[in-house]
């Protein structure tokens, strides 16, 4: 009686934490940490657009002009911050690997040969780059990971989302 | 008696047993009660009290208060807020953000708009040169425009103001396209292009602002400064990627009417009527490997034939092979191509090799540089006897006085056949406006 009350308490000690980790489980898939997702910058696009997920080198093809279709035929549109912003300064850094200057050059000079279909549109807030990649089919854009909302589509990095381990699109550290 | 002792031992047994039960039943009820309740607050909140209620609504008006103030504040930068699904209807065109260093001419109503930029020069020149005297020289200035006609076509076009020998002004449209860009693997240009032989020549049109040198190398000089190959085309081009994966293909095929034959008082492109019924084909392919970022290599293949005035008519071949790294702050190009001359009727051949390479490296706003370039027609050659046999090495440095004003100072030591090499000094002022 006494081995069956014990295995009784033990099966009902299990179920109760088997219970703690099913709860906790959401938990788990949403990013870990709040202040990682802080310092992580989010790739997005228009809600019907079909990519889900890129590497890092597909991101840079595309926004280095290299590629100018997605493959449901839309033509890429970037929008990315104005100068000074520390999103725009992580793009160049992380994505472009350029400075402001040879950016602004290389887009010039990619218009020029013809090989850039558009130039990247500069808008002020991230309010105003989420609003672009609503209204945009074919629209890309970086937004801080906390300033996405439902209107937009985050693009998996690499399989990674950001605040996840390894994301690679982190926020200069002031 | 026996049973007595049994009764009294077993009694305090029966007590210990009872505590125990009493005891564990706590527990495993304590245990039910809490994991229901754990359960329960996954599920269904419990009732909160009117005070959680009052202090739940009243962070809620916060929130929405700072919400409020934020959407003052996008409202008032010019950029409003995203709209929720919803209620916004997704529109087909870009939002009209104006492109960095680009003035724009919207239309009052909803038609293409017009993008304009300026690239220009002026040279201060001077050689050893019999004849030629130091100058001033104002350069190609380049109105480049583009439109986008709609998602999938878009215009381009140069036009160029220059002055010639006798320093008269004239006006010529030297790149006028309409694009159709269908998707990455398939884009097709009709109009007046640049010839897709080898790097350079569509690299950099009809901008020393953009050229690290003072000028682009004798191999891709423009027909009407004694460049010998077609730069200039007026017809069709197809383009785009080819599947490779990181080998990074692409294709670019070409038909239109080709150059003239190097009749001096004839314009050299064929805007407009071609000189035989024979179009120019060109086939080029190149990879850009997604490995290294900046390295260009290529090949291409130019056909066309040529109808000289008093002479058979000529076939011409043009082979050209490519390998460049261009970094913002690196720049290494390598170009040889031969032209191939076969005057129907003859057995002979001629073969007309070229090359150049080019280095350059960015310290900050200086960047110096240096070109060795070569080419070798010969003496009887049926088309390019005014060309002969040049070579030599040009070092320069290249001053970026701001993002859009260069200053350019080049020294070239030409060596030509059977003549005295020329030493030549420029100084340049190229910038983009």
């Amino acid at each position: 009686m006494n081995r069956a009350f014990a295995v009784l308490l033990w099966i009902t000690a299990g179920f109760c934490l088997a219970l703690r980790v099913g709860g906790s489980q959401p938990a788990a898939a949403a990013p870990q940490d709040p202040a990682e997702l802080e310092r992580s910058l989010a790739v997005i696009v228009n809600q019907s657009n079909p990519v889900e997920n890129l590497s890092l080198a597909e991101l840079r093809t595309i926004f280095r002009a290299d590629r100018n279709h997605w493959p449901d035929g839309r033509r890429v549109t970037i929008a990315l911050r104005e100068p000074g912003k520390l999103e725009r300064a992580t793009v160049l850094r992380e994505i472009y690997q350029m400075t402001e200057r040879d950016f602004s050059r290389y887009f010039l000079h990619a218009t020029f040969t013809g090989e850039a279909l558009s130039t990247p549109k500069t808008l002020a807030t991230a309010g105003g780059v989420r609003k672009f990649v609503f209204n945009v089919p074919g629209a890309i854009g970086c937004v801080r990971a906390g300033e996405v909302d439902e209107t937009v589509k985050v693009i998996r990095l690499d399989g990674r989302l950001p605040g996840e381990k390894g994301y690679r699109l982190q926020l200069e550290r002031p | 008696m026996k049973l007595k002792r049994f009764q009294q031992r077993r009694r305090p047994a029966s007590a210990q047993h009872q505590l125990f039960l009493a005891i564990a039943g706590a527990v495993f009820l304590a245990t039910l009660l809490a994991s229901a309740c754990a359960w329960a607050q996954q599920a269904v909140a419990p009732p909160p009290s009117d005070r959680e209620v009052i202090a739940e609504l009243l962070k809620r008006v916060q929130l929405l208060e700072t919400r409020v103030k934020d959407l003052e504040a996008e409202r008032a930068q010019g950029a409003g807020p995203a709209k929720p699904i919803k209620a916004a209807p997704i529109a087909e065109t870009p939002a009209r953000t104006a492109p960095q260093g680009e003035n724009e001419m919207a239309m009052p109503d909803t038609g293409p708009n017009l993008r304009i930029r300026g690239f220009t020069d002026v040279t201060l020149h001077g050689s050893n040169q019999k004849g030629s005297t130091t100058s001033f020289s104002l350069g190609q200035m380049n109105l480049f425009i583009t439109s986008d006609v709609s998602e999938k076509f878009k215009f381009l076009s140069e036009i160029v103001f220059e002055a010639g020998d006798d320093n008269a002004i004239g006006v010529d449209v030297e790149r006028l396209l309409l694009q159709y860009s269908h998707n990455d693997y398939f884009n097709l240009a009709i109009g007046r292009y640049h010839t897709a032989i080898g790097y350079y020549n569509t690299a950099y049109h009809h901008s020393t602002w953009f050229q690290t040198a003072v000028g682009r190398p004798f191999l891709f000089q423009f027909e009407d400064n004694g460049g010998i190959l077609p730069i200039h085309n007026v017809g069709a081009s197809a383009s785009g990627r080819i599947p490779s994966g990181a080998l990074g293909l692409h294709y670019v095929a070409e038909v239109g009417n080709g150059r003239t034959s190097r009749a001096p008082l004839r314009e050299a492109v064929q805007n407009v009527v071609d000189e035989n019924n024979h179009k120019a084909v060109n086939l080029a392919l190149f990879a850009r490997p997604g490995v290294l970022p900046g390295l260009q290599t290529g090949l291409s293949v130019y056909r066309d034939v040529l109808a000289p005035d008093n002479s058979p008519r000529i076939g011409q071949t043009i082979l050209a092979a490519h390998a460049v790294y261009v970094r913002p702050s690196f720049e290494w190009l390598n170009e040889a191509l031969v032209i191939r001359h076969a005057p129907r009727g003859q057995t002979h051949v001629f073969h007309t090799p070229g090359f150049y390479t080019q280095i350059s490296r960015r310290f900050g706003s200086y960047r110096p540089y240096f070109r060795y370039q070569y080419v070798n027609a010969a003496a009887d050659e049926p088309i390019f006897s005014d060309v002969g046999l040049r070579h030599g090495p040009s070092v320069g440095l290249r001053f970026d006085a701001s993002e859009a004003v260069a200053l350019k100072l080049q020294y070239d030591h030409t060596n030509l056949r059977q003549r005295p090499g020329i030493d030549a000094l420029t100084l340049q002022f190229a910038f983009t406006f």
